[in-house]
Parts: structure tokens; sequence; C-alpha cells
């Protein structure tokens, strides 16, 4: 699948801060791309690099095609992590105003922007200027204005943070609309659940480097699977179940197994029932991404806090 | 090119729907209003009446008419004035008010003259408040002969600020002076003027007695030496008569006019238009971007545009706006200068009085001299120099406080050439006014101040010219900056930063 967006061995340093450090991804034109990391681990950096407003100090980039972004950026959305608009303004107004900066018509816009308010319930605030609206009505407005020229590529810097639960709903209703548009999209996002949902594929990123690239399940199998069990059963015959990387008493019969990598939980309960085990529970349980986020940005995340 | 365009309509439109901006428009032409009329008003209702006690101590007690005929004359010489001015507008249409002869006519006199000539509807005129009236002393001052002892129950009574009511006067009124008339310190000396009051802030009542005594004092003197005060009034009177010519002008019409102190002392005033509309609206221009920043919109915009296209935008934007404010403080002087001559009755003065030829002698200036377009050109090339300095320094803060230290001194650069206004005409060529046109933050301010005077063509085009190239420098510095430091979050940057973020990449 052609890419929307490739980076390769990117890096950006300010002094002797290094920010972003042989950066590579690639985004498939169409698809849903997470760009997860803690803070200060290069996301907002990197962002700007995509969208040419920082250059990088080495490595290449491509944005639909286009070694730079100034090129091709009315094919360009983007919602910056830190919102704001005018506050004078009308929204109807700040939505047309972005759009014919890239490059609709006047008279378009002010129609697409209508009816973007419509179609996700801001139809009433049309005409009400920004600062009488609350903080997530503003932020939908904004990431309307974003999106109201009708992009191929979207970059949203923390789309949801500062929304509440419904209205994190309606992002993820104009992100699904959008992909159905065949729009290609990046998000920066801290809320793994929100990447679980919506990402095709994510890269991880800590330290300014990427620790992680692919699809969630991909990112998944980073962790070993684990098994929950109860049994009566000694020890030896637990060690020697296949695929059991570590064992883990958890008291009272209980035990935690450790998969090793590509072992399958099926393949072990078939040789519990093989060896006449007697199991009084048996829960298999894969790993989410925040335990895989955790796993991989952890020490560096922990580390630059401290500093 | 576009999206520069759309940014500076933007940033205009955001400008001018500011009360600020509606304030700015109304505030020149309003300031100019009150400053030619208040005083007007202020002299005709603001002063009360003064009244005073008059006490001639002397031997003869000759000088107590002297000086009230002095002040009746003046005060008839004000209603006069008045009644010239009242009259002036309500005369019918064609007729023209005779010239005043103040020595002799009263209003009175004046109005029933002009009775046939005045329009239907004019009504009557009712002659101002005088300005000074005598009054008797309060009973408790009654005057016994002893100075000394009538001061001392003078201080008493004047410290207590009382009001009482003299004889003549419907109401209770403070007693504004007592003055009392003393002989000099020898019989060929002028005499002592004692002026009690405790405002000492308004002289015209003394000085109106201290100029009667001595004009009386100066007759006795002349007529004692034997010689004719009439005449020696008269020959006192006569005045040389001034006929100034300019050199550097056609043969012919060297004669300095109207036209030509106008000439000399009109770009003083668009200097003032210049400095404002600078200084007001690179305020704006600073304003608008802190606001951009604060509020986070300039990374969205950045997203859309380039730097350069951003910062061309808003310069284009505000530059719009500081020229529609100056074509209007400009456009409404002219209309208020014909207003105020109409309301003042100018077509009813001969017509080749000074009134009836300003409007026309302002407008041949604006429509024939340079002065128009130089203001225009030096209104960009200055506004562009300061503008792009404060774009610059305001996109390195975060915040209005932040950016008030870099405005502060900026201020203080921008107060040199306010105070050369007032000196570079005197001397439009002289060393200081050249020195300062090649300094290029100050060469739009004191060129345009220095246009009337034919300056050297080497200092005119040399000038323009370093101009030009500094505001080229400037421009290209400041975009540096402006793209390095918009998108910075923090302490505002050190001198070293800037000159990095000048030199280095982005």
């Amino acid at each position: 699948m052609p890419a929307a967006l490739e980076l390769r061995n990117v890096s950006k340093s300010f002094g002797a801060f290094h920010a972003v450090q042989g950066l590579s991804l690639s985004v498939p034109v169409g698809s849903v791309y997470g760009f997860l990391g803690p803070n200060g681990a290069g996301k907002t950096t990197s962002l700007r690099m995509i969208l040419g407003m920082l250059l990088p100090d080495s490595g290449e980039l491509s944005v639909l095609g286009s070694p730079s972004a100034m090129a091709v950026r009315n094919r360009v959305g983007y919602l910056p992590e830190e919102k704001g608009l005018y506050r004078k303004m009308t929204s109807a107004a700040a939505i047309a105003y972005f759009a014919t900066l890239k490059g609709v018509a006047c008279g378009e816009a002010h129609i697409r922007a209508r009816k973007l308010l419509d179609r996700y319930g801001l139809g009433a605030f049309a005409d009400k200027k920004i600062e009488t609206l609350s903080k997530g009505m503003g932020q939908k407005v904004q990431v309307l204005s974003a999106i109201a020229h009708d992009p191929e590529l979207v970059l949203f810097d923390e789309p949801f943070s500062g929304l509440d639960p419904v209205n994190q709903e309606v992002l993820e209703e104009i992100l699904i609309d959008l992909k159905a548009r065949g729009c290609t999209i990046l998000f920066s996002t801290h809320v793994m659940a929100h990447a679980e949902r919506l990402c095709d594929r994510l890269l991880i990123l800590g330290g300014g480097r990427g620790l992680f690239e692919g699809t969630v399940s991909e990112a998944r199998s980073v962790l070993p699977v684990r098994i929950s069990l109860e049994t009566v059963e000694p020890t030896p015959l637990l060690e020697a179940l296949p695929g059991v990387r570590h064992l883990e008493a958890r008291g009272e019969g209980r035990w935690q197994l450790e998969l090793e990598p590509g072992a399958s939980a099926s393949a072990v309960l078939e040789a519990c029932f093989e060896r006449s085990l007697r199991l009084r529970r048996f829960d298999v349980r894969e790993p989410d991404l925040h335990e895989v986020f955790v796993h991989l940005v952890g020490p560096s995340a922990r580390e630059a806090s401290l500093r | 090119m576009r999206n520069a365009l759309l940014i500076a309509i933007r940033e205009f439109l955001d400008n001018t729907k500011t009360r600020g901006f509606w304030f700015g428009i109304l505030l020149v032409p309003l300031l100019w209003l009150l400053a030619s009329q208040v005083p007007i008003l202020l002299a005709r209702k603001g002063t009360p009446t003064r009244h005073f006690a008059l006490i001639d101590a002397t031997a003869g007690q000759q000088l107590f008419d002297v000086v009230l005929n002095h002040l009746n004359t003046a005060e008839s010489r004000r209603e006069l004035f008045h009644f010239r001015e009242w009259a002036a507008p309500r005369l019918k249409s064609g007729q023209v008010l005779p010239m005043a002869d103040k020595a002799t006519e009263s209003w009175s006199r004046l109005q029933e003259d002009l009775g046939p000539h005045m329009k239907v509807d004019a009504g009557r005129f009712v002659p101002p408040a005088p300005r000074n009236r005598p009054v008797a002393l309060p009973e408790e001052l009654t005057w016994r002969g002893d100075l000394v002892e009538f001061e001392g129950r003078l201080r008493d009574w004047m410290r207590e600020e009382r009001l009482y009511k003299p004889v003549g006067v419907d109401e209770e009124v403070p007693l504004f002076a007592v003055a009392i008339l003393q002989e000099g310190a020898s019989s060929n000396a002028a005499p002592i003027l004692r002026f009690w009051s405790v405002n000492q802030a308004d002289t015209q009542l003394q000085d109106r007695i201290v100029e009667a005594l001595s004009r009386n004092f100066r007759s006795r003197e002349y007529s004692r030496l034997g010689m004719d005060p009439s005449a020696i009034a008269r020959v006192e009177g006569a005045q040389a008569q001034l006929m100034s010519f300019n050199p550097r002008k056609a043969e012919g019409e060297e004669q300095v006019g109207m036209t030509d102190l106008l000439k000399q002392w009109a770009p003083s005033a668009f200097v003032y238009l210049l400095w404002i509309a600078v200084f007001s609206i690179s305020q704006m221009l600073l304003n608008s971007l802190i606001e951009e920043r604060s509020n986070r919109i300039l990374e969205v915009l950045l997203s859309s545009v380039t730097p350069l296209e951003l910062m061309a935008g808003k310069l284009v934007g505000v530059a719009a706006v500081g020229a529609v404010m100056t074509l209007a403080w400009i456009g409404s002087l002219v209309l208020m200068t014909f207003w105020t001559l109409h309301t003042a009755g100018a077509a009813a003065l001969a017509p080749d009085s000074v009134a009836n030829r300003l409007p026309m002698e302002l407008i041949t200036l604006l429509g024939d001299s340079w002065m128009l377009p130089a203001f225009g050109l030096y209104f960009l090339l200055g506004y562009l120099f300061y503008a792009a300095v404060i774009l610059a320094l305001g996109s390195t803060c975060n915040n209005l406080k932040e950016a008030q230290n870099f405005t502060g001194v900026i201020a203080l650069l921008m107060m040199v050439p306010l105070v050369s206004i007032a000196f570079i005409p005197k001397d439009p060529n002289g060393p200081v006014a050249t020195v300062l046109s090649w300094i290029p933050p100050y060469t739009p301010f004191v060129m345009m101040n220095r246009v009337a005077a034919n300056p050297p063509l080497r200092d005119v085009i040399g000038t323009l010219v370093l101009l030009v190239l500094s505001d080229v420098a400037v421009l290209w510095a400041c975009s540096r900056i402006f793209r390095a430091a918009v998108l910075r979050t923090g302490q505002p940057a050190s001198l070293l930063q800037l000159f990095r973020w000048i030199l280095g990449r982005p």
C-alpha cells in the first residue's frame, strides 16, 4: 500500500537536547496511525517537522509524495496540542477562515463550515463567538476547522485531551468519518484505549526514538501472554507444560504462567487435559497496549520526568 | 500571496471592528476641536465675574476714575468682540461686517447700524457677564484712611474666604480682590498697586489696573515735561510694517504669504500625525501578535501559511488600518477647519480675510505640494521599520507584560523625533536636522518635517535609499527571528539568541 507519509531516519536537536533521533515511520494511505509517547518523547517536534514548521537536521520526509509539507499544505489538516482560536470570531467564521487559508473559496468555505457544525451538533452555535463557547465546544470547532478543507492527510496532536467522554465519542465519530472518506489520519495520544480502538498501525516513541512500529496486535505480542491458573497439582507438573517461560506462585494453589513469544495458550490448555491436571481456573490474559506502552517507555519516561 | 492577503484582510477587519480603532479615529479631531474651542468657551463662559473693591489711597484720589474708565473700556471691547462673533453668522447673505473700530464703537451702536442687514430670526444679542465688577467693601472692612490698620482687618477677612452681598449684587459673592492705589515713593515715581487676592493665578485684573496706572502716570509725566500725550500715544502706537521675502520663490512672487507659512508648519502637523499613526498601529500589531501567541493560534496558522506570508499579511493588514486612520484624521481636520470657520461666520468677513482663505489654501497645499505623497511614502517606510521590529520582538514574548519591556525601549527611541517636531522647522537644513535625517529610524519623521524647506537633493535621495535598504535589512532579520521564535515557548530570548536566530537555521 502506498504511504501517505514517510519519515526516514529523521533527527532534530535543539542545542544539546536531542528531541528526535533517527525516527522512521510509514503511514499507509487511508489508515489511522497512532503516535504514542510520554511527554517530551518528541511527538510535537516530529509533527512540526512533518508540517514543515521545523526543518530536520538530518533524514528525509515525504508528505503526500512531496519532500515538504508546505508544498502540499492545502491537502493537509492539522490540530495542534494546545488549541486556540480567535476569541472574537464566530464558530462558522473561524472554520471558514482556516478553510480559505487552505485554498477553499470564501463562499464555499462558509457553506462547508455551517454543514460541519450542523453535522456534529454545533449548528445552533454557528453565529456565536468563540469566547462564549465551552472549552469542549471550542475544541470541536477547532477540529472542524482542521478538516473543513477536506484534507487527504490529517495530523491531530492530542485531539482527545480536555474533552469529556461524550465529546470524545463525537471526536471518534469524526475520525471514523474521515477514514471512511479515505483520509489518512495520524494522531498522537496518551489514552491507549483510543489507540487500540482506532489505530490500524501505531508508533511508540520514547526519548526521541521510535521504540515500536506496527499494528496493535503486533504491539501486544511484544509482551508475553499470561495465564492465571488455580490447581492443586505440584510445581514440576506445571513447569513441564509446553511454552511456559516463567511460573510465579500466587499462594493457595494460584499460579501465573508467562508464555514464551509465539506460544499458544490453547496448546497449554490441551496439555493440561492430556496430563489430567485438576484445574479449578484457567484464565488467558493477553497484554493490552497500556502494558506494552509502560513496558517500552516506562524507564525513559521516568528518567525524563526526574530530569 | 493569496494567504498573505487573506491574513491582511482578517487583520484589517479585526482591528477596524475594535473600539480602540474608532476611539483612535475620533480622538485626534476631538483633541483638535477641544484645543481650538475649549479656550474660547472658557473665555466666554468659564471665568466667573470677578468682584473687586478699589481703594484710592492717594492724596488727590484721581486714580480711582482712571482705573475704572480703563476697565470699562476693556469691558466694552470685550462685549464688542462677542457681538461681532455673534452677528457674523446672522447677517443676511452677501452682507459683510464692517471693519472694527475698537476705539469708538460699542456693540449696541453696531447692532443699530446692522439692524436692517440681520436675518429675520437673528434674535437678540445678550452681552456676556462682565469680567470684573467693582463693588463696595463689606461694612466690617470700611476704609478709615489707615493703611496698616486696614490691611490687618483685610487679611483676616480674606483668609476666611467669606461670601457677602455687595450693594447692587443680587447674590452672595466672594470678594476676589481688593486693589489699593498708593502714591509712588517720590513725587516723580509711578503709583503703587497693592493687590490683595487669594487667587494668584488669574492676573488679568491686576494687569489691567497696572496698565491703567502706568498709562496715566506716563501721560501725566509727558504733560509735566511739556510734551503732548496724544501725539506720543500716536507715535508709540505706530508699528513698522513687515514684508517678508523668500529668495527661493519664483521671480515676482518672492513675498512670503499665508501659503508659505502653511507650507512651513504643515509638515510639523504631518509629522505629529505620522508619529501617532506609527506608534498606535505598532501597538495594534503587537496586541494582535500576542493574542495569537497566547491563544495558540499561530501554530494552526503556520500549518497553512509560511512565517513570511504570516508576517507580510499582518504588516499589510495593520498598515491598511493605519492608512485609513490617518486619512480619516486628515479628512476630518480639513472638514473641521471648514466647519469651524463656517460656524464663525467666515462668509460675512472680507473675502480676502485669513479665515476665508485658510481652508482653500490648505486644500491647495495638500493637492499641489509634495506633502501628501511624502507623507504616504514616509508613513509606509517608517511603519515597516518599526512594525517589523515590533513583530520580531513580539514573537519572542508570551504575553503583553513581557512585550512591554521591549516596547518601552522602542517608545523611548521614538521620543526623539517627537521632540524634534518643534525645532526642525526653525532650522530645517541645519546640522541637527541633517544628522537626524541620516539615522534610519528617524528619517521618516525628520525628512517629513524638512520637506517644505527644499532640503538638498543629496539628503532627500540618500536618506531615502538608506531608509529603504534599512527596511529591507530589518524585514529580513526580523522575519528570521519571527520564524525561529514564533513557536517557541519559555523565557523571552536574549540578545545573543536573537542574533543566532538571524544567522542560524530554523
